[in-house]
């Protein structure tokens, strides 16, 4: 094995491993959770208690995640592992974006309880604008407008129409 | 008769059709801009339909589901960019049409085909869902146990590009069924103390986390085309629309054959639209006289592709009301949707609520209409639509989904579990698991529970599973599917494998 690698196939490779790490997490939790059916006690009136239905599923999770350990554990070259860490935070470098909303969604479904719906919701959708928007003068209005629209005009909406009532902070 | 009547009233109502006819805009907008699927634009009206009837419900949910195979038409021919998944293949003609300067004719083509592939599935579905109905109340447990599991390892080996992955996500989808008090005797499972959990994940915000956000995630990954706005197909735009639909109703056979592969594919558990445009465009292509002027603007491509992907619509409903099983995502969302208002979906519903059932059959049909009569009057409006930058998208249907999913239950917590299921369903939609099992794993988890039990509380023999010949047959059907799909994976690897040794030497 050369050093010859593209980096399509070396991201395919680290694609890999992420995924054979999250069999790995499959597994252990199914495994957890398997213990944890073995627990609920078996009925009296029937032969599959409770617990039964669970136990099957997780035991079929473990025995699938096993499967795909070993198929991934089979397609991936050792030096893959080694790679591993700078192709994902090559990856992440890539896609900052995805992060940016999470941490807003994060931030915004934290805030909400607090600040009110209108209020909340008014900041999380401007200022997600703001971080994803070419800048100038015509989006800024657009992104106000409607920002202004889909916090306040909303939680009117659903108070006067549909007669559900958001949260209004202070919590 | 009466049942047929009692809904045919239901629906002709000024405030059902009203609902429906916003219903059928707001698929349509929704499938229009890119990004923004059918799939999502369905979950995020289901809360809007609890005050409803049960029924005005379910026909605003078909009205947006019509409209929205649609809608994925107008990026598709203009942008080149399959509005949804459903409307991949439509973007290989339509496209080329309207760049060639027929925007007009390629987009009346589609919604034509659209609207005559939902009006043929709808006539299979009439015909075909009642008799199913019939065979499927004199199953027993057994044999409704063995066709979920078919059905969960067909749609585990049909959908995405690993057969692993895929039933790892049916697993995933049966145990997040598995919490919450148990199905029969109600005994609390996997709450851990939390209170939340203890009348099971509630499924809509699994729904809303799993197929709004992540995919809202997934639209940002590319920081570039958040940025840009794509610009449009310019200049004068001629509809043609009655010229159109006689060139439609010229092709009888192209229609006929590309709306029977829709309705078959969308019977199918777990294949829809997005793999019966592709198949339809490919039957027409190869029953084509001139196959070599498909992909440059052939009108049979694009009434292929859209006949075949709106049929999925009419097909899709037969096993959920003949059977109670959905075959697709959006399927399973409708069932949920009923289940809200208490109405149990099985095979008893025809008999049970056939005021109901036949009045989604009206529904689908008059949806079609108002699609068809939306789409002709106002295309040009929804062109702008289709350029929606992804910037103004992203912050404000999320939003949406937050309003979703509180509205349901009145609980901030809800909101906490959203976001949970939203990180976690954009972590295996990137690590490359398909979602559609796991959804279908969820709906379907309690129902396999609740058979497999009674199964075993009528008779304690297990083998009755391997004995009763149906039961049988579906198991083996499972199993032959499975065998299929790794069969097929297997190929497409030392392909894969042997033009890669090929290109290395």
């Amino acid at each position: 094995m050369t050093d010859k690698v593209t980096p399509q196939a070396r991201a395919q490779e680290a694609g890999e491993t992420a995924r054979l790490l999250s069999y790995i997490l499959i597994l252990l939790a199914s495994a957890g959770l398997f213990v944890t059916a073995m627990a609920i006690p078996a009925s009296r009136f029937e032969s599959l208690g409770a617990g039964a239905f669970p136990k099957m599923v997780f035991g079929a999770l473990m025995l699938m995640s096993v499967v795909a350990i070993i198929d991934a554990l089979r397609k991936l070259p050792s030096a893959a592992y080694g790679r591993f860490v700078c192709e994902a935070v090559a990856w992440a470098r890539r896609r900052h974006l995805i992060f940016v909303v999470l941490a807003a969604l994060g931030a915004y479904i934290v805030v909400l309880p607090m600040l009110g719906f209108s209020i909340a919701s008014f900041v999380f959708i401007f200022g997600l604008e703001l971080a994803l928007m070419p800048r100038g003068w015509k989006t800024l209005l657009i992104a106000t407008i409607v920002a202004t629209v889909f916090s306040f005009g909303l939680n009117w909406l659903f108070a006067e129409v549909f007669n559900v009532f958001l949260p209004r902070g202070g919590n | 008769m009466e049942d047929f009547l009692s809904g045919f009233s239901q629906i002709f109502t000024l405030s059902t059709l009203t609902y429906m006819l916003a219903g059928s805009i707001a698929g349509i907008i929704a499938a229009a801009i890119p990004g923004f699927t059918v799939t999502m634009a369905i979950v995020l009206t289901l809360p809007l339909t609890f005050s409803m009837e049960p029924l005005q419900g379910i026909a605003v949910m078909l009205s947006v589901y019509v409209g929205g195979y649609t809608g994925g038409l107008i990026s598709a021919a203009l942008l080149g960019i399959p509005g949804t998944p459903s409307s991949v293949a439509t973007t290989f003609d339509a496209f080329p049409m309207a760049r060639r300067g027929e925007p007009g004719r390629a987009l009346s083509l589609g919604v034509w085909a659209s609207f005559f592939g939902t009006i043929l599935s709808t006539i299979v579905l009439i015909v075909a869902a009642p008799p199913l109905a019939m065979f499927a109340v004199k199953l027993g447990p057994w044999e409704y146990f063995s066709l979920i599991v078919f059905a969960l390892t067909i749609v585990a080996s049909l959908v995405g590009d690993s057969v692993i992955r895929g039933i790892l996500a049916g697993l995933i989808g049966l145990a997040i069924s598995t919490v919450g008090a148990d199905p029969i005797m109600g005994r609390p499972r996997f709450d851990f103390g939390i209170e939340m959990l203890q009348a099971g994940l509630p499924f809509l915000v699994v729904l809303i986390g799993i197929f709004a956000i992540s995919q809202l995630v997934s639209e940002v990954e590319d920081s570039i085309s958040v940025r840009s706005g794509n610009a449009l197909v310019t200049g004068t735009i001629d509809f043609q629309t009655w010229k159109v639909m006689k060139e439609v109703l010229m092709r009888p056979v192209n229609l006929l054959r590309s709306s029977l592969v829709g309705v078959l594919i969308g019977a199918l558990p777990g294949a829809g639209g997005s793999i019966a445009n592709l198949v339809a465009y490919d039957q027409a292509k190869r029953a084509s006289k001139t196959p070599e002027e498909f992909g440059n603007g052939n009108p049979d491509g694009v009434v292929a592709s859209e006949a075949g992907n709106s049929a999925t619509a009419g097909g899709g409903l037969i096993p959920l009301i003949g059977l109670g099983i959905p075959g697709s995502a959006v399927d399973a969302i409708l069932m949920a949707s009923l289940m809200v208002h208490g109405i149990s979906v099985g095979p008893r519903l025809i008999m049970d609520h056939g005021d109901l059932v036949y009045g989604m059959f009206i529904a689908m049909a008059v949806a079609s209409l108002m699609m068809l009569v939306v789409s002709v009057l106002s295309m040009r409006v929804f062109l702008r639509v289709a350029s929606v930058p992804k910037w103004l998208i992203v912050p404000v249907v999320m939003t949406c989904c937050v309003v979703g999913s509180f509205a349901l239950n009145n609980r901030v917590t809800d909101l906490y579990l959203l976001g949970f299921i939203g990180v976690a369903g954009y972590t295996l939609r990137a690590l490359g698991y398909s979602l559609a099992p796991l959804v279908l794993g969820v709906i379907l988890g309690p129902i396999a529970e609740t058979n497999l039990r009674r199964a075993l509380m009528t008779d304690s023999d297990p083998t009755l599973f391997l004995t009763r010949p149906i039961s049988l047959l579906f198991l083996v059907a499972a199993v032959l599917s499975i065998g299929w799909a790794v069969r097929a994976h297997l190929k497409k690897n030392s392909k894969t494998e042997r033009t890669e040794d090929a290109s290395a030497s």
